[in-house]
Parts: C-alpha cells; structure tokens; sequence
C-alpha cells in the first residue's frame, strides 16, 4: 500500500494538485440469512480499492480504483487532477479546508470473539433457533440474519497525514410477518430492518439473545392482526428507545448536517430548515433536549478513530438545553463559516468521495424512570418499533409509523393498539419533550443502512437514545 | 472495459475450477462517472472503476456464495473456495432445484462509445450551460450530471453463458429560488441524445413559476401527476407486489387476484427489458433472458416477475427478473412500463375544475404494503389548477394514497411518457386522477 500512497501523492502533486488525500480500504464481509426455517443465503464478499481526492486550480477531483498497483495509482491520481481541473471551470471561489492537527497513527480494534473465527455452523444454529421459536401458528414469514464485516483502512495526504484504523462490526436481527388475509402485521427484534448492530465482536450477538425473544415478536404480531386500530387525535405519545433513534436520525441528524444546510445535496436529498442564522439561538427543543455528536463512544456503530479527513473523532453538542448550537460539518464546510471542524466526513468504501455523516447522534438520558413517563400521561400512545418513515426534504413535516403500539389512560399502560403513526413539524415536536428516561434505558442503536449523497452511499450511523414523552401530538390511523 | 472473450474466459475459469455440482459465475465492470453541482458550481466530481466476481454454488441443495473485487488467479481461485466452503457448511434448501437453464435468445448490447467515453470536459461543459441560465436568472443551479458504462457477463456449469455491455448517462437539474425549486432529468444509453435545452427550461421554468407558493388545505384534490410523480408511485409497487417474493410472502394485494380486474381498465403495466422505451438489459443476473410480463392488462391482472427460485417453486419458468444473488429484494421488474392514453399534458390541465398539479413526490414509503398505502410529500413544484388553468404555486403537501384505488381513478392519461431511471427503470405518462388524499402540510 505503501508504494501506491507515494504513487498517488507524488503523481497528484506534480500534476498541480494543491491538496491530495489517498484512502484505500480492504474488507471483509459475511451475510446470512434464514427465512421460514431454512437457510436463505449465506454470501461471502471481499473487496479492496482505494480512492484518491484532490483540489487542483481551486476545484475538487476524485477517482478510484480496484486495481492495487503504483502505476495504477498513477493514472487514478492523474484522473482525479483531470476531473479537478474541470470542476475549476464553474468555480466561484478557490476550494479550501479548515486547518486540522496531522496524525500519524494506527488504531486496531480490539474485539472479545472474531466474528470470522466463529463457525458459520453455530451462526445458522442461532437463526435457526430463533426461527423456532418464531414458528407459531399464523406467521406466514419468518427471517432471521447476521452481518459481520472487518476492513482496514488507510489515510494518507499531502498535509503528511498517515492514519490506519481497523473497523469490526457485527449486527443481526429477527422479524416476523402475520396475515390473515386481508392486512399484514410485522414485528422485529431488537430492532427493525435489520436488528442492531454495534462495532463489536460475536459477543455482541450473544449478548441479543435473539432466540428468547422469538416467540414474544411472533404472538404479539398475531396479536396485532385483531388489535383495534390507534386512535386518531391530539395526545400525548411515548416512544420507545428504538422508534426515538429514527426519531433522532430523521429529524435531528439530517438537518443538522452543514453540506445539506449550505445546499449542498440539493440535488438528491434536499437542505435544511436549520438556516445558519439559527445557530446559536434556535429554539430546537424543550430544556431538557441535549443531543450530542459523539463518535467516541466505544463500540458504537457511528463511531471511529478518525473521520476520513483525518479529524479525530469528537463529542460535540448539536443542541444544548433546547438552543441549536452545532452543526455536523466538515473540514470545507466548517471553513466557510468559520467553526471548528468536528469530524464527520466519511465515505462508505474506497470508491466514494467523503460527505458529511452523522456519527453517533445521541438524545443524551434524562432523569425519569420508564413508569415515570407512563404515569404522567391521561390518555396517549406508547410507541414503539419503527414501521414507516417519511420526512420532507427541509426536514420539517414528518409522519413516522411504528409496528406496535399501547394505549395509555390515567397513566397506564392499557391494551395493544395496531397502525400507530404520528406526524408534525420537527421544532415544534422537540419542543413538546418534557421527559426522558435516565441512563439505565438508554441504548445505542446502530442504524447500518443511511442513505445519503450522489452517487448513493449507504453509511452506518448510530443513536444513543431512551425512551422519551411528547406532549399534544398528532397521532393518525390508516384507515 | 474488460472486453467479452475476456471476461467469458474468467467465468468459465471459475466453472472449471469448482467442484460443486452446480456453479455460476456473475461478473460486472463498471466505469462510473458522476460531476455533482450545487450553489452554482461544480461542488463534487467523482469517478472510477470497479468490478465484481460473483459465484454462487450449489452443492446437493446447500447452496453457498462468495463475492470478490478482483479476477486475478489467486482472487478466483479463492472466491471459488470461499463459495464451496460456505456451501458445505449450509443447511439444505429444501426449495432449491436448479441454477438456470441456457434459453436461446441473442444477447443485445445498449451501448454507446460517446457515453462510455464521455469526458469530465465535456461533462463540465453541459453543466455550464445549465448554471449560465440560472445565474442569469438570479436563481442557483443544483444536480448531477451521471455517465457509466457496464459489463454484465453470467455463466454456470448448466451452459448458461451470456455477456452484454451497456452505457447509461443522466442528466438532472434541481433549480432553487428563494422560496421554490423546479426539477427535471432525463436518461439515455446515449449522452449525445440527452436534450439539455428541454431539462434547463423545464427546471427553470417550474422554480420560476412556483415562487412565493400559498398554502392550501389538506383534503381530497383532482390532480394532474408528471411521469416523475407517477412514476414513484408505480415503482414502489415493484417491491410490494409485482414480484413472486411479495406473493409468496403475503404483501402482495394481487395475492388471488390473478385473473381479475383490480385497476382500471384505462391501466396497462407491464415489464419488458427489450422495449426501446426502457433503460435496458437483455437477462437478468442469473443469465435468464428478459421476457414481458404483463401486470395488468386492460385492469386486469395478468401475473408477476419471477427468478429462477421462486419459479422452481411454482413449477414455473424464470421470467428473468432476478437480482444478483443472493438477495432479499429477488426477483425484481426492472423495466416497469406504463402504457399512455391520448390525452396530452395540456389538454388535462384544461379538464380540471380545482385541482394540484404535482411535478414530483419526495421521501415516499409504503405504511401498509399489503393494502398498497403510501405516504410521501411534494416536491420541486406543487401548483393548484382552477377552471382549466394553473393559477397560483403552492406549499408542499404531504399526501396518504391508496395506489390500487389511485389506479382505479385515473381519468386520462398522456401520449408523451418519460423514462425515469434511478436504479431501476420506469416508464410512465402524465396521468390525471381524482381524489388524491393529500393530509398535511409543511412550511415551504
């Protein structure tokens, strides 16, 4: 690699290339799945490239590469300053990044089980399990799956950084379907679309407990199909941990992320309501709303050594005591409005140009007990684990659907309710928080599969979150 | 590009070094190229190459796959390992039967040299020209401008043995104002065929004209949807229910519908990868060449797509709709057409009393797939039509719609269809349709 990093450099460089970066990853993958009892597909993937990133005459140029050779380091290096110097002909202005320290490092991360170490034979036996214990009567789908990857990855550039870190992640998840002919109903464990996933080993995987959980998600889905309909209306709502972790990544992650502020991804995903006048002084919740941007928290998903500038990784405040301090930004972006730059650029392989990513964005805990929050509330919904999910491209008006529900009258937890869905605007929701569970329900949900940018790239993001209340909300049913 | 002979020489390489009873190689190249520009400049310009080697292997039923970036020997004969090893350590897929079978059909390619060899000059050069208009109009340019050129190549030890290449550009343009954005793409195989001039004044024109939008209630309005906004919301019944997988899993609502009119009778759907009105491939990813299926014909429902899986277990054919396997979301319509009608964009307008013409939805996503319920919201241009004529701009609305009953009220529909490519293809007219259920609202 060694050889190619110089290659590249020196090449981009001598080509009149003011700034380079080269990053090459190579990674390992493995994906099972099961599905009503059987094995659906076990896939093996590996893959290495690297990419080189430039501004020549003012304007940015990437190109990549899966051929690992010097002299293909040349010719991607050369491409990258080509592309550049055709971005130069629109430019407005000359493109400059924040100075950032430079670190030589490498990270290793260490893990109790490798989850490449362990036979594929006890992981289908888990699913299989678990598939089991999810065959009850009515369940007309049941899947199980496990991801594993590892990849190495290294950044170097011609401010002299040189950075190594190894990345492991292990995920899996459990989910069911229910009919009875004319609805569907589904539920998941421990968390839909896939389950949860953290930058652990094996352990993490036993540590879910998949199969105890089973047979719980296949009678509550069977359940649902007779459960009466949500009621519509404006009331209080809790949400469960899970369901406040896209309530996060929606509504707080997204338009808190400077590229998209600044117009950015225009384009494709859209901007944002959070204006830079706002930064500051915005009233973006309630007092007792604190979310930071942390991607030192061991093991979680959204988390790293250093971002894919170089930047090491941060916790910052996004928003503090309910006033919008913080942007998610990048070394370019935090340049232009004269921030510190806190590490959230990140690509999701080697043939993909760094954006701006949420990290590990946290709705850190409150001081109330789960019961605590029931207790409070007359008449509302409990919330929990994400169905649909749908969000303008300002990130205002959203409308979230979750697979279960529970009604809550004089401040308990009452019977089983189908289709909830609730929808507002994403200030005046936040502002309506006026509880949040403590640390002892607080988890941090990896979310594998965020997607952002042109071209796609599908990144892993994470939310420590705790179940939370929310007053006067618009609660909706399908009808 | 790696070339045919070459690549049919890696996959048959990977064939005779595996010892599995039966085994099948996928390649794909590709040469993508994609110049982003936003605030009216060039903001993210990116490009490369890439491949992938897929070999999948069955052993008995125990089926097992390995995926590489690379075909040099050691990568090969490590992929072929990886695959056979997994499959060895499986549980027998009691559904399993058989990889596909070789079927004559001339394989096609939809190539083009000026695509594949497009420039990041002549890229930035298009872009220019877009960006010059909405400077001079005081307004900011936004989009991306995407060429990529494709191997796909499939071979299995049953005989299969197919290659194609093809290229694909598009060209999009989100154009913002102050308070509104106007939006057009268009895609072709062939970059020289993309009509620049169309997608600027399109874009221009719906950010122009929709400035200072006003709100207006939520409730049930007549609409005029454009081929991008229908489109999105045909497309997202490819998953839910045009495939074998959705049937069989209990999402589909054409489960027991085979046969019977369930839509309008103005609505014909179909999938066909050789249609000139399509973004085409000839076969699918497990090398079965494309057939039409026809969804509904007349209103009716006339079948769905499958891969070679899921029509073992019916005692079908594959209609050659796989994805790469192995994979969740198989089989797929990849080159989903709506038929039109002979009604023409402006001659709709004329027929609405009160009504919202949509030029595009945004973040739409099912609620309930098996009753086809979807939600999402406007985007890059929301007008409101009254006696004949579009009168005034207005704020993005979220809607909830019931797609099978959306497709039991369409009035007219347009001669003019629009290719919509993202990942997938889909083909679709301006449609007029009554009682769309539009449920809230946002600020802008």
């Amino acid at each position: 690699m060694q050889e190619i990093v110089e290659s590249a450099l020196f090449t981009a460089k001598r080509a009149g290339a003011s700034y380079v970066d080269i990053r090459s990853i190579q990674r390992e993958e493995e994906d099972i799945t099961t599905k009503n009892g059987a094995v659906d597909a076990i896939k093996h993937t590996g893959s290495k490239g690297f990419g080189v990133r430039v501004i020549a005459n003012g304007g940015w140029g990437f190109s990549s590469s899966f051929i690992a050779t010097p002299e293909e380091g040349e010719r991607v290096a050369n491409e990258a300053v080509q592309i550049a110097l055709a971005s130069s002909k629109t430019k407005l202005e000359d493109a400059k990044m924040s100075d950032s320290k430079v670190y030589q490092d490498r990270v290793p991360q260490p893990v109790k089980i490798d989850p490449f170490e362990m036979p594929i034979t006890k992981k289908i036996l888990i699913l299989l399990e678990a598939d089991k214990a999810m065959n009850v009567h009515g369940i007309v789908v049941r899947k199980g799956s496990m991801h594993f990857s590892k990849e190495w990855k290294t950044f170097a550039s011609s401010e002299g950084a040189y950075i190594e870190q190894e990345r492991i992640v292990s995920g899996a998840g459990i989910s069911v379907v229910a009919t009875d002919g004319k609805e569907m109903q589904v539920r998941s464990y421990p968390n839909s679309f896939g389950g949860d996933y953290q930058r652990k080993g094996f352990e993490f995987i036993e540590e879910m407990n998949l199969v105890s959980h089973g047979k719980e998600i296949a009678e509550q889905s069977i359940k649902l199909l007779s459960a009466k309909q949500c009621p519509s209306g404006t009331m209080d709502i809790v949400l469960e941990s899970p369901q406040m972790a896209l309530q996060i990544h929606e509504s707080v992650g997204h338009p808190t992320e400077l590229d998209r502020v600044l117009g950015e991804e225009a384009s494709f995903a859209g901007t944002s309501f959070l204006t830079t006048d706002k930064l500051g002084t915005f009233k973006y919740g309630s007092d007792i709303v604190n979310i930071t941007a942390d991607a030192t928290i061991p093991g979680a998903l959204g988390g790293f050594a250093y971002d894919d500038e170089g930047v090491k990784a941060k916790r910052v405040y996004l928003v503090k005591n309910g006033i919008f301090v913080g942007y998610l930004n990048s070394r370019e972006t935090a340049a232009k409005l004269d921030l510190e730059v806190m590490g959230a650029m990140r690509a999701d392989n080697w043939n993909k140009m760094p954006i701006i990513r949420m990290t590990s964005i946290n709705l850190e805990p409150g001081d109330k007990t789960f019961d605590e929050l029931i207790k409070g509330i007359d008449h509302g919904i409990l919330m929990g684990t994400n169905k649909s999910w749908s969000i303008d491209q300002n990130r205002l008006n959203f409308q979230f659907g979750t697979e279960i529900g529970w009604e809550i009258k004089n401040g308990k937890i009452q019977e089983m309710v189908k289709n909830p869905t609730y929808t507002g605007i994403t200030y005046e929701f936040w502002r309506k928080c006026d509880g949040i569970a403590s640390k002892d329900f607080w988890h941090v949900w990896g979310v594998p599969n965020c997607g952002k940018g042109e071209p796609m790239q599908v990144m892993q993001v994470s939310h420590g979150t705790a179940p939370a209340r929310f007053r006067d909300i618009q609660v909706g049913v399908l009808k | 590009m790696i070339g045919k002979e070459r690549v049919l020489d890696i996959l048959k390489n990977v064939i005779s070094l595996s010892s599995a009873d039966q085994t099948e190689a996928l390649f794909m190249g590709e040469e993508s190229y994609l110049t982003g520009f936003a605030n009216n400049y060039i903001h993210r310009n990116v490009g490369g190459k890439d491949c992938s080697l897929s070999v999948r292997v069955a052993i008995g039923k125990k089926v097992g796959s390995a995926m590489v970036n690379s075909f040099s020997d050691d990568a090969v004969k490590k992929v072929v390992h990886d695959a056979i090893l997994i499959a060895k350590n499986q549980r027998e897929n009691l559904d399993f039967v058989s990889f596909a079978k070789p079927e004559k059909r001339k394989d096609k390619d939809f190539f083009v040299e000026a695509t594949a060899n497009c420039t990041p000059e002549f890229r930035a050069e298009y872009v220019s020209k877009i960006l010059s208009k909405t400077k001079a109009k005081g307004f900011i340019g936004s989009g991306k401008f995407e060429t990529n050129a494709l191997e796909v190549a499939v071979a299995n030890s049953l005989g299969v043995e197919r290659y194609t290449k093809l290229t694909i550009s598009t060209l999009k343009s989100v154009v913002l104002t102050d308070t509104s954005s106007g939006y057009s793409e268009y895609s072709s195989i062939d970059v020289n065929k993309i009509p620049l001039d169309d997608i600027i004044r399109e874009s221009v024109e719906i950010a122009e004209k929709s400035q200072s939008p006003v709100p207006v209630e939520p409730g049930k309005y007549e609409v005029i949807l454009t081929p991008y906004a229908l489109a999105d919301l045909i497309g997202s019944l490819s998953y839910i229910a045009l495939n074998a997988r959705a049937m069989n899993e209990g999402m589909s609502f054409l489960i027991g519908q085979i046969g019977k009119k369930v839509v309008g009778e103005n609505i014909t759907m179909y999938d066909d990868g050789f249609s000139r009105e399509t973004i085409s491939l000839p076969f699918d990813f497990e090398g079965v060449p494309k057939k039409k299926v026809m969804f509904f014909d007349k209103g009716v429902v006339k079948g769905v797509v499958y891969d070679t899986l899921s029509a073992y277990k019916e005692g079908k054919r594959s209609t050659g709709h796989s994805l790469p396997q192995p994979n969740p979301y198989s089989p797929y319509p990849m080159n989903l057409i709506m038929e039109g009608g002979e009604s023409s964009k402006e001659k709709m307008i004329s027929h609405v009393k009160k009504g919202l013409y949509v030029q595009r939805f945004w973040y739409t996503n099912p609620m309930d797939p098996r009753n086809t319920i979807i939600t999402g919201m406007t985007r890059d241009g929301l007008f409101l039509i009254e006696k004949g004529k579009i009168t005034k701009p207005v704020k993005n609305m979220r809607f909830i719609e019931n797609i099978a009953t959306m497709l039991n009220n369409v009035l007219e529909l347009s001669k003019e269809r629009k290719i919509i490519y993202d990942t997938a293809s889909v083909t679709a007219p301006y449609a007029r349709i009554k009682d769309f259920t539009f449920t809230g609202k946002t600020e802008f």
